[in-house]
């Protein structure tokens, strides 16, 4: 799983505002380095990184909410969630589709074939939210989102 | 489930003091929830918990370093919490779609008593272990360690 990259210049005696345009800065360029390659199902950590890395974003955003301007923050947060909400979608098939394929093999005879339909459905829906997720990770969006949350972090570390 | 609003909270003072108002607000909700997560079939209460532990987390995990080691200990804990609770709601998830299938529908059901019997000794560990006010005697008796 990743890890949380440090936060330079991290330090208890600065201002809580301060420090939070700092942590999320940080965790920003995270969510954006973690976006390469979270569309292929072959490789589900790749989302599950990204997943975590957006989660470490709302949570800075979340614990230092009091720092920045409510509207631009409301916005920003709306924006994080249904990006983590996307990924959600994804990561839950993504997690029960490797459950159900180290159960087929060994389930009763009688019951694979209706093992197999429940993962072919899954598949289905892994796609469906694939598709949903596609305009969310695609790079100008992400930059977007970037930009916004550098806005915000100006205000606050200023 | 939303998350208890922290009060007294100030940008302009230092990180090190709101630190310790936030910490201590999440993880009193997660004491809060405990009770009532220990009920076996309580998926409800054990799907709030395991939200109220990967907040206690990551807030821990942005300030550890205002915290001695104490806090570093409750973070990995509050990680193992999140991760059998959420374990214990794939279950939760996976059941009704596994109708059916009773072999599929057997293994959930053994899995996710086994995996409460989880949750349940690692929390009585924790308290035992007095991951949880130890945490609490560091917010309290110290406040934040500064300079890093």
């Amino acid at each position: 799983m990743a890890r949380a990259l440090e936060v330079p210049g991290f330090d208890c005696e600065e201002p809580f505002a301060r420090a939070a345009a700092k942590v999320v800065e940080v965790r920003v360029a995270e969510v954006i380095e973690y976006s390469a390659g979270v569309l292929d199902v072959a490789d589900i950590e790749r989302l599950h990184d990204m997943r975590v890395a957006t989660r470490r974003l709302r949570a800075a955003l979340e614990v230092f909410e009091p720092c920045f301007p409510r509207k631009r923050h409301r916005k920003a947060l709306k924006r994080v969630k249904a990006l983590a909400d996307a990924l959600g979608e994804r990561r839950d098939r993504d997690v029960a589709i490797e459950f159900l394929e180290g159960f087929v093999g060994e389930a009763p005879e009688g019951d694979r074939a209706a093992v197999a339909t429940l993962i072919e459905r899954l598949r289905t829906e892994q796609r469906e939210a694939n598709d949903r997720l596609t305009p969310y990770v695609a790079p100008k969006r992400l930059k977007k989102l970037r930009r916004r949350l550098y806005k915000l972090v100006k205000v606050a570390g200023a | 489930m939303k998350p208890r609003k922290v009060k007294g909270l100030d940008p302009a003072a230092p990180l090190g003091p709101n630190a310790v108002r936030i910490v201590r607000t999440r993880l009193d909700e997660l004491r809060t929830l405990a009770p009532a997560a220990l009920e076996p079939l309580a998926s409800t209460a054990q799907h709030d918990m395991r939200i109220a532990a990967k907040r206690l987390r990551y807030v821990l995990e942005i300030t550890e370093p205002c915290f001695g080691l104490e806090a570093k200990v409750a973070r990995e804990a509050a990680k193992r919490l999140q991760g059998v609770l959420g374990d214990i709601h794939d279950c939760d998830v996976m059941l009704p779609r596994a109708w059916g299938i009773e072999s599929l529908r057997a293994l959930l059901r053994t899995r996710r008593e086994l995996l409460f019997r989880q949750f349940s000794e690692l929390w009585r560990d924790e308290v035992e272990k007095e991951t949880w006010a130890a945490l609490e005697r560091g917010l309290m008796a110290d406040g934040p360690k500064t300079g890093l």
